[in-house]
Parts: structure tokens; sequence; C-alpha cells
């Protein structure tokens, strides 16, 4: 009787610790979807400076959020899958909000920075034909 | 006196077994099994309900009976010896016949005593190498998991371990510049975050101070599972090299009965012949005493 009774309060723990190590999926996928949609909104010529700027804030307050959940996903801990590998290889890029804030930038001058359209950049750019 | 020489022969035969026995010729297996198995269910057990475990698999085996009714036989044995020793030194300088026949029998009792030490330690040999086997393949086990990883994941590995020491670094200046912002004020997910961070931290300390998830010690001191499981083959190793230290005893012990045989065959037949065999003398060398012959006068 006993030996059943211990038999499955074993079993019963080691349920509960399966369950604890099971991740939620698709946090990553969000933040990629929130992402573009911000730089979307970035890029959009359509839209005027002042709507711009209250989107972008209301993006990039969700975009805190989504970021700190892909932080914080153990599931995604050791996950060899393209778009994990390409999430974690350009931290900057990936974590925009998070590294703009750190770098003390503008979230617009962090993107452009990164894929290396600066100021001086585009100033050194001359016309000429393909 | 009749006895006595039918007790010659079987003595010879006796010296014979004895010496053979002193180079400990192993003998056939025994045929009780232990054969524990290597599970997933082991490995995620703590340190030393890990062992518990181990002992509790071979308790239950027919290599535990096994051992017990070895050790049974063995101080069962044991007492004989004792008995007809204690007959021996009470009957010293009493019958000489009644004496050599419980020697005859002590060296009997004696013989069948090492064959059974013999055959305890081969099952307790078989003991030590099964829980060797067992805790190697347990630790092939953590340590291919450990190993599994390809370069590729362990780049990604070391990516996400310096993403996280990044945010964990610029998180309180982000948390401040986010706090000052107007348009940015704290989220739900923000909030409900730091409440139950504050609950999770204390169950993880419940759970570490919890005495079933205390990290396998040894010697007192704190070592990882991978460790622990090393210090078990280690001392499985070294129950071995006893085990063959003490064969070494039971071959000198058996060299011994063999020369108290031997012994006692020798006053056997000095009791049949009546006396001492007495030295031959070699004849002296009659060359020089025939010198003078050859001598011309």
């Amino acid at each position: 009787m006993f030996r059943k009774t211990t038999f499955k309060l074993i079993l019963a723990g080691i349920l509960t610790f399966g369950t604890l190590s099971v991740g939620h999926a698709g946090t990553l996928e969000s933040l990629e979807r929130e992402r573009a949609n911000l730089l979307n909104i970035m890029l959009s010529g359509d839209i005027g400076m002042q709507e711009r700027q209250s989107k972008l804030s209301a993006y990039q307050a969700r975009l805190v959020d989504l970021e700190r959940m892909v932080l914080r996903d153990k599931s995604l801990v050791g996950k060899n899958t393209p778009i994990v590998r390409s999430a974690f290889a350009n931290y900057d890029l990936t974590f925009l909000v998070h590294a703009s804030i750190e770098k003390d930038r503008l979230l617009m001058d962090h993107w452009f920075e990164q894929l290396g359209l600066t100021g001086q950049n585009i100033l050194n750019t001359r016309v000429g034909r393909r | 006196m009749k006895t006595l020489r039918k007790n010659t022969a079987s003595l010879i035969a006796l010296v014979l077994l004895g010496s053979v026995s002193v180079t400990l010729v192993p003998q056939p297996a025994e045929a009780a099994k232990w054969t524990p198995r290597a599970s997933e269910k082991l490995i995620k057990l703590p340190g030393d309900h890990l062992r518990r475990a181990v002992e509790n698999d071979f308790r239950k085996s027919e290599l535990a009976s096994a051992i017990s009714q070895a050790d049974e036989k063995v101080g069962y044995k044991k007492s004989t010896l004792e008995d007809l020793k204690a007959a021996l030194n009470k009957n010293a300088g009493a019958d000489d016949e009644v004496q050599m026949d419980l020697e005859y029998q002590l060296i009997g009792e004696k013989q069948a005593y090492l064959s059974l030490a013999r055959e305890r330690q081969q099952l307790k040999r078989k003991k030590a190498k099964t829980r060797i086997r067992l805790y190697e393949k347990l630790l092939a086990k953590m340590t291919r998991k450990e190993a599994s990883m390809s370069p590729q994941k362990a780049q990604l590995v070391e990516q996400q371990k310096q993403a996280q020491n990044r945010f964990q670094g610029s998180l309180g200046k982000i948390d401040t510049e986010l706090m000052q912002s107007s348009v940015t004020s704290q989220s739900r997910y923000a909030t409900e975050y730091a409440q139950n961070m504050a609950a999770i931290e204390n169950l993880v300390a419940a759970i570490n101070n919890h005495p079933m998830n205390q990290a396998p010690t040894v010697d007192g001191v704190q070592v990882t599972q991978a460790d622990f499981v090393r210090n078990m083959i280690a001392q499985n190793q070294a129950e071995i090299a006893l085990i063959d230290q003490e064969d070494m005893v039971l071959g000198y012990m058996a060299k011994l009965v063999s020369l108290d045989a031997l012994a006692l065959a020798e006053n056997i037949s000095v009791a049949e012949n009546g006396a001492d065999i007495v030295a031959v003398e070699e004849p002296k060398s009659t060359i020089t005493s025939t010198v003078d012959l050859f001598i011309s006068n």
C-alpha cells in the first residue's frame, strides 16, 4: 500500500518538475511581428509627424514588454532554429527598444545606425550610373 | 589406526586441493543476477537519493539474497571451526588418535570455509562490478547530454547568455528612462511580472532549502551530480581492490591449510611406522682409506 502511494507520489513529483520546464511558444514571433509594424510606421511616408510619433510611442511600450518576454523565455534557450539564431545574432536589431535606450539614442537613429545609414554616410554618397 | 590410514589418503588429496586453491582459480560464475537499468528517472534523482535507489534495487535482486545466504553459510562454518578448535584445545595432550581425528576434521572444515568464503567474495565482486557498470552508464548519459551540443547550438547559447547579461546590465537604466517617459506607463505585463517574480523568488528559496533538493555532498563538500556519480564509481573500485586483497588472505589461508594437512599426514605416517624415520648415514668415502695401499714402501 505504502509502496504504491510512494510510487504515485514520485510520479506526481516528476510530472510537476516536467511542467516547470514547459515554455510558451510564440514570444519571438510576436516580437518580430510587432517590430515589423513599428518599422513600417517608422518608414511610412503616408502619415504625418505627429501621428507617427504617437504611434511609435505606443508600439515602443508594447515592444518593451515583448522584448522582455523573449529575453525571459526559457524555451528559447538553445533552441537551434533559424529564427532564434538570427534573433540572438544581433541584439541591437532584435531588442531594438532596449538597445536604443541603453545607448541613449532615439529609436529611429539607432535603427538607421545599425543598418549603416548615418548622416555622414548619406552625405558621403554620390549620384552615379549603375 | 585403520581410520588414520584412510585419513592419510584423504589428507594427501586435501593437500593437493589446498595447493590448487592457493592459485585462486576462478570458479564458474554464480547464477544469481542483478541487472539494474540506467534509466532517465535515476539520472534525475538528487545525489544521495540516487545511491539509495540503487541500493533498494539491489536489495530486491537475486544477487542480494545469494550474498545474504553466503554470509549466513560462512557464519555457520565459522562457528563450526570455533567449536572444533575448542574441542582440539580441550583434548590437547590426551588421546593421540582422537586428537588426530579432530585435526583432520578441522582441516576439512577449514577447506569448506575457504570454499564458501571464496564463493561469497565472488558474489561481492559481482555486486561491486555491477554497481560500477551502472554508475558508468549513468555518467555516460549525463556527459552525453552535455556534449551533444553542436558548435552552432553552443554559439547560440553563448549569444543568449550575452543577451541576457546585456539585458540585466541595462535593466535599471531602461526602467528609469521608461518611468520618466510620460507616454509609456507601466504595462500590465510589467506590473504583474514584478508581483509574480516576488512570489517566484519566495518559492525558489523554499525549493532551495527543501531537504529533498539538497545538492549532493562528498565528505561534506557540495558537488555536482556527475562528480557524485564519479565518487560512487571510485568507492566501488576501492571495494573491488579490498576484495582482491581479501582473496589474497584467503589464498594464504588455503596455503596454510595445505601445510597443516601435509604436517598431519606426516604425523599419521610416523604414528603408523611406530617411530620417527631415522636418517640413513651416508657411507664414508672409502677412496682415501685405500690411498695407503697405493703408496709403495
